[in-house]
């Protein structure tokens, strides 16, 4: 193993790539443009939910309101006991309770403040039942004649999550592992491929570099990109749009990167079986979209059914979601996330054995 | 003079190579030796296996039966490439990098002491005319600038054994005049220099020849000798002469 010629074949992907402006410039833009997308349309929009309404006072005012909200669109109220309702929101079988204070009154001039306990785990719905109430709170506070024009808060309790938590922050990690797997795959078996086109892989095998050092110097030289991609990805999701963030960053770049060594020995694995670059492109629907699809991004796994369930489990993206998603949400260290770093570490172990072999027939 | 290339000194020695790829046999039964500080020219149509023969020679191939050694060591072997010298048919150089960055890439390969490589970059570029041209990307060079490029990559090592395939193809006569300058120069220095032609013009500038065909050696030798061997003035003759006979006699004509 030499460290010079790792090095030399690390120098010479940065460089050829750091003169492909426009992929580098679509490794970084793409992911922006896609989750800015995801910004725009979770937190500008509307959901259908369920409130239960603890009406313990049955004021005229409080009855004003229970009436009022019932009219919404976006709601479906319920009034219930105050026991009812810890239950169905525990059970999950309402979004929120808005309990309606005591002596409830709209004609002195102290601002009422109402208390809203959301579920909470599930942020869009949570952000649904706060944006309906904000909507449909000053119309039924005009019918409850508030000529004093008394000032109604919402006091949002959260049983799980936090206010701030919405389903971007839900899908913002998983985004920076999935962009790093794809990228990284495509641009590796890309100059794989060419590699192979223009005949240097023969040179290559020829030369004194061993595959070890092939498969280092090239994990090397994208981990590059795929650094800079997380880097520029996480201060987005973090300074610019505003994700919830607690964990550790080094944690974030740790899991993005062990994803990166399987992606690069995948990528070099199976540029053997495309002759084209078109047959590196038609991979992404087979080995990308799948994991796109399934591996927790969007659709929580407990929603997939049975063998779907399966199929998830077998990604490495589902765990690599899951590591990135318990160090950005919950703040969790590397100790309890054992088995997603065990099976990131197995997978690209697994890679690295399949592209070393394919190395191997190469000289074969 | 000729005689001198006995088995002893003898740099690449193939014994009973056989090769296919398929159903389709390029090389079967091949053995012939070639000694160092000469000009060895493979000599055959395309088809008749010199590429196999030269790929195996350089370690990109194993063979399915028999053995090749170079400089002693049986080939595929990593330690030896550093010793040998590849120019493949196609430029196979990075066209999306200047021919300084692909030379700086080759040289970190073949380790290429860090203090001398500048140095040997920019006189390797000058022997083959391209000093001023070492900070262009390769995608902007000719066909003749790339196959310049790609001998300057091979003689970057100063390597023992020059393996050249079809290293001429495609030049212009003025070009192709100053290649085989080129390898008398490095010959006469003592390196060996195995190249592959179906020019049969080519062959009068080597030092030993093996004639090729449909996979199986047909001769070897200096040109004089091949002439002497068929009675033919032209090397096309001879190497039809040779053709024929083994077409004739398909069987026996092996050994």
């Amino acid at each position: 193993m030499s460290r010079r010629r790792v090095l030399a074949l690390a120098t010479r992907i940065v460089r050829q790539f750091r003169r492909d402006r426009r992929t580098l410039i679509l490794m970084l833009i793409a992911p922006i443009l896609v989750i800015s997308l995801l910004a725009y349309i979770y937190r500008g929009g509307t959901h259908h939910v369920s409130l239960a309404i603890v009406n313990g006072d049955a004021s005229p005012v409080a009855a004003q309101l229970v009436a009022g909200l019932s009219d919404s669109q976006a709601l479906t109220v319920k009034t219930m006991s105050a026991a009812d309702a810890t239950r169905a929101i525990k059970q999950n079988d309402i979004d929120a309770v808005l309990t309606l204070p005591d002596n409830l009154s709209l004609t002195g001039s102290t601002p009422q403040t109402l208390t809203v306990t959301l579920e909470g785990s599930q942020p869009n719905t949570s952000s649904a039942v706060l944006n309906a109430l904000n909507q449909a709170l000053p119309t039924t506070v005009v019918r409850a004649l508030n000529p004093a024009g008394v000032p109604l808060k919402l006091n949002p309790v959260f049983l799980h999550g936090g206010p701030q938590f919405d389903q971007l922050d839900y899908f913002a990690p998983t985004f920076i592992g999935f962009f790093a797997f794809f990228f990284v795959f495509l641009l590796t078996s890309v100059s794989f491929l060419r590699e192979r086109i223009q005949g240097s892989i023969e040179r290559l095998m020829v030369s004194p570099l061993s595959r070890a050092e092939i498969v280092l110097g090239y994990m090397l030289g994208f981990a590059v990109f795929a650094a800079l991609q997380s880097v520029v990805l996480v201060l987005y999701c973090v300074y610019a749009i505003h994700i919830h963030y607690t964990g550790h960053i080094l944690l974030v770049f740790f899991f993005t990167l062990l994803l990166t060594i399987g992606s690069v020995n995948m990528g070099i694995f199976l540029s053997t079986f495309a002759r084209t670059e078109l047959q590196v492109v038609q991979f992404i629907p087979i080995v990308i979209t799948p994991q796109g699809l399934l591996s927790g991004i969007i659709w929580p796994l407990s929603s997939l059914p049975g063998p779907l369930r399966i199929l998830a489990d077998l990604m490495p993206l589902t765990y690599a979601n899951e590591a990135l998603r318990g160090v950005m949400i919950r703040g969790d260290q590397l100790g309890a996330l054992w088995l997603q770093t065990g099976v990131l570490v197995g997978f690209a172990a697994l890679m690295v054995i399949l592209a070393a072999s394919t190395l191997h027939r190469e000289i074969a | 003079m000729r005689q001198k290339g006995n088995k002893t000194d003898a740099i690449v020695q193939a014994d009973q190579v056989s090769r296919s790829f398929g159903s389709i046999v390029a090389l079967e039964h091949v053995s012939l030796s070639i000694p160092s500080g000469r000009i060895f020219g493979l000599l055959g149509p395309s088809g008749s296996g010199k590429t196999t023969l030269i790929r195996l020679a350089a370690g990109a191939l194993s063979p399915d039966s028999g053995t090749i050694r170079v400089l002693g060591q049986i080939m595929p072997n990593r330690e030896t490439t550093a010793h040998i010298g590849y120019m493949t048919q196609a430029a196979a150089l990075y066209p999306d990098l200047s021919l300084r960055e692909n030379l700086n890439f080759f040289g970190a390969l073949y380790d290429v002491p860090t203090g001398e490589l500048r140095a040997r970059i920019e006189e390797i570029t000058s022997e083959v005319g391209l000093f001023d041209r070492l900070d262009s990307q390769l995608q902007t060079f000719s066909g003749g600038m790339r196959q310049r490029a790609s001998l300057a990559c091979a003689l970057l090592h100063r390597p023992e054994l020059l393996i050249l395939d079809e290293p001429t193809v495609g030049l212009d006569p003025v070009l192709r005049r100053s290649f085989w300058q080129r390898f008398r120069e490095l010959a006469d220095q003592g390196r060996t220099l195995i190249v592959s032609s179906h020019i049969m013009d080519e062959a009068d500038r080597c030092d030993e020849l093996a004639f090729l065909r449909d996979g199986r050696l047909l001769a070897t030798g200096s040109p004089d000798a091949l002439r002497a061997q068929t009675g033919c003035q032209d090397l096309e003759d001879a190497f039809l002469a040779l053709a024929d006979a083994l077409t004739t006699a398909p069987s026996g004509e092996r050994r």
